[in-house]
């Protein structure tokens, strides 16, 4: 058993604009160990997001191998690549993306692998969200959102938090608050974050920063 | 929280989309149970009404007898007759009880009499339940013979006794008010010949019609089925069109139900099941709203009596479940088009 929770082994991500080709991702290799705070900075464009995108199987690369908790992901059916993002993985997006026509209780219990409504206010409560159940995204402030975003990404208990600019939206001490609530789930909960920022404040927080650039950790 | 009642959600939120989307199948499947039904009821009415005319020839007494019975020797003379068959005869009298003047008429075929009460075999009318304070279980006494009533029929404003056509028969000595024939020569031809023949009877020929009026409901059915479903079609088409705005609408919601771990193939059923759930609640919609049509049409007609003949269950279900199953059908590319998008990208998608 492998004790990386993420490998990159070689891989690229080419897009084809006309006639010249960006790669998003230019031969990344990278080892993420279980229970590791990472945080990956870098100029726009240099290929962050992208790389969050492939360790959370939302976008396949254009050759290399890449393992998330030892499983090859390009190995996995379409339906298995599914359910291991259901299973292992959280998504936290910049723009918090919440199903606006649901109640808070509701973003959080749809995803729910077994539907268990006690366990989903438990999370929000966790979050300072208690009283909010049945408020809508859109009545939320971007702090507040943020934090029924992270406690979606908790309910079926992942292995590994993917967020990707998860304070890009909030002012400093929400963004410190958001911080603080990832901290405590790496260290108390063990599970392994990897953040996306270009906020140094915000990096702080991690135990160790990765560089990007043109597709690259440096 | 699943994605069956996220499906309810969305049409519950789009009030108005869902609503005018659904109007469409409504309109379909409204007039398509109003066209076949009134058709069907139309058809059924026609066919009780023309049963009794399907013959070729009718004998009854000639009026220079004098009676309005044949004696038996008549009856078989015609019955004799080689190029005449399906005979069927029919013996109605009249009887004065306690000072009243009723009408008997014997029956070979008990579905013509509408039993408003009771069971077949001796039918009273309303009137002479009124008239003679009978009721079911009474006794009435003509030609010295008792007979039991069992029923009571809806023929209003006349003193009618139906009983079989057998006893009828036997209560006036084999005596017979009409025969009914059918022939295989030329029906006018044959009738001449018989008056010719036998004295004392009266012929008429039955035009030929009755089979091709037959006939032709049955054709109207099929055309007013055609016309109905291009009307249903219409409104599946409407469905496709919403569940594709739909889809194109909700891309970032889609993407995020991605990003959660919904499989494509969850995300497809949930399509599946609200383009299904907007046509069965419009095909539902649409056959209560034709029922009351029918209802109406039937009242305006003066045809209530044919009110079950023009709603009969396959048309209900059929229509109901034609518009569901059409519905999931339209729902097929949009729910394609929804898991084939890309993650990132309907993501990226405002
Ligand atoms: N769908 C796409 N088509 C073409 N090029 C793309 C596509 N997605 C990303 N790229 C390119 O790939 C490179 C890396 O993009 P990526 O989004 O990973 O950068 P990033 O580091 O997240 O930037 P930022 O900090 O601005 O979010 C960029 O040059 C970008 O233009
Ligand atoms: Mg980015």
């Amino acid at each position: 058993m492998s004790n990386y929770i993420i490998e990159f082994e070689d891989v690229w991500k080419t897009y084809n604009m006309g006639n010249t080709e960006i790669n998003a991702l230019a031969g990344l290799n990278l080892t993420l160990e279980k229970g590791s705070f990472t945080a990956v900075m870098g100029p726009s464009g240099s290929g962050k997001s992208t790389f969050l995108h492939v360790a959370g199987i939302l976008d396949t690369p254009t050759k290399g191998v890449f393992r998330i908790n030892g499983k090859q992901a390009s190995k996995l059916s379409v339906k298995e690549q599914a359910k291991l993002r259901r299973n292992e993985i959280g998504f936290i997006f910049q723009r918090f993306n919440l199903m606006s026509q649901l109640t808070i209780l509701e973003n959080l219990t749809l995803p729910m692998i077994n539907e268990d409504t006690q366990k989903a206010m438990n999370i929000l409560d966790n979050m300072g969200l208690e009283g909010k159940y049945a408020k809508r995204p859109g009545q939320l402030s971007g702090g507040e959102q943020q934090r029924v975003a992270i406690a979606r990404a908790l309910i079926n208990n992942p292995s590994i938090i993917l967020a990707d600019e998860p304070t890009g939206e909030l002012d400093s001490k929400n963004a410190n608050s958001i911080m603080q609530i990832l901290q405590d789930l790496n260290r108390n909960k063990g599970v392994s974050i990897v953040i996306v920022t270009h906020n140094p404040e915000a990096a702080a927080f991690t135990d160790q920063i990765l560089q990007m650039r043109d597709g690259n950790v440096v | 929280m699943n994605l069956y009642n996220l499906a309810f959600n969305n049409i519950r939120r789009k009030k108005l989309r869902s609503a005018l989307t659904m109007l469409g199948i409504i309109i379909g499947a409204a007039t398509l149970v109003v066209l076949l039904g009134v058709t069907a009821g139309a058809t059924s009415a026609v066919k009780a009404e023309t049963d009794q005319y399907m013959y070729d020839v009718v004998i009854t007494p000639a009026s220079s007898t004098g009676s309005y019975l044949m004696d038996a020797e008549t009856v078989s003379k015609i019955r004799s007759r080689s190029n005449l068959f399906d005979f069927r005869e029919v013996t109605a009298f009249r009887e004065n009880i306690n000072g009243n003047e009723i009408s008997f008429e014997g029956v070979n075929d008990w579905k013509q009499v509408k039993l408003k009460n009771g069971t077949s075999g001796v039918v009273i009318s309303q009137d002479v339940a009124d008239k003679l304070g009978y009721g079911i279980g009474s006794k009435i006494k003509v030609k010295d013979q008792e007979l039991t009533i069992t029923g009571i029929s809806n023929v209003v404003q006349a003193l009618y006794v139906h009983i079989d056509q057998g006893t009828a028969k036997q209560l006036t000595d084999d005596k017979v008010s009409a025969i009914y024939a059918s022939t295989d020569g030329d029906p006018q031809t044959v009738a001449d010949e018989i008056e010719e023949q036998i004295s004392g009877v009266s012929v008429e020929t039955k035009s030929e019609n009755v089979a091709e009026v037959q006939e032709m409901t049955d054709q109207a059915l099929l055309f007013m089925g055609f016309i109905a479903g291009i009307a249903l079609l219409v409104g599946i088409i409407s469905v496709i069109n919403t569940m594709l705005i739909s889809v194109m609408e909700r891309t970032r919601e889609l993407g995020i139900l991605k990003a959660t771990g919904f499989t494509n193939r969850e995300i497809k059923g949930s399509i599946l099941f609200e383009s299904g759930l907007l046509g069965l609640s419009g095909g539902v919609i649409g056959v209560i709203l034709g029922i009351t049509g029918i209802v109406v049409i039937a009242n305006v007609l003066k045809l209530t009596e044919y009110i079950p003949d023009m709603m009969p269950l396959w048309l209900i279900l059929g229509v109901i479940a034609g518009a569901t199953l059409l519905s999931v059908l339209a729902g097929l590319y949009p729910a394609m088009r929804a898991s084939k998008l890309n993650v990132v990208e309907a993501l990226r998608n405002e």
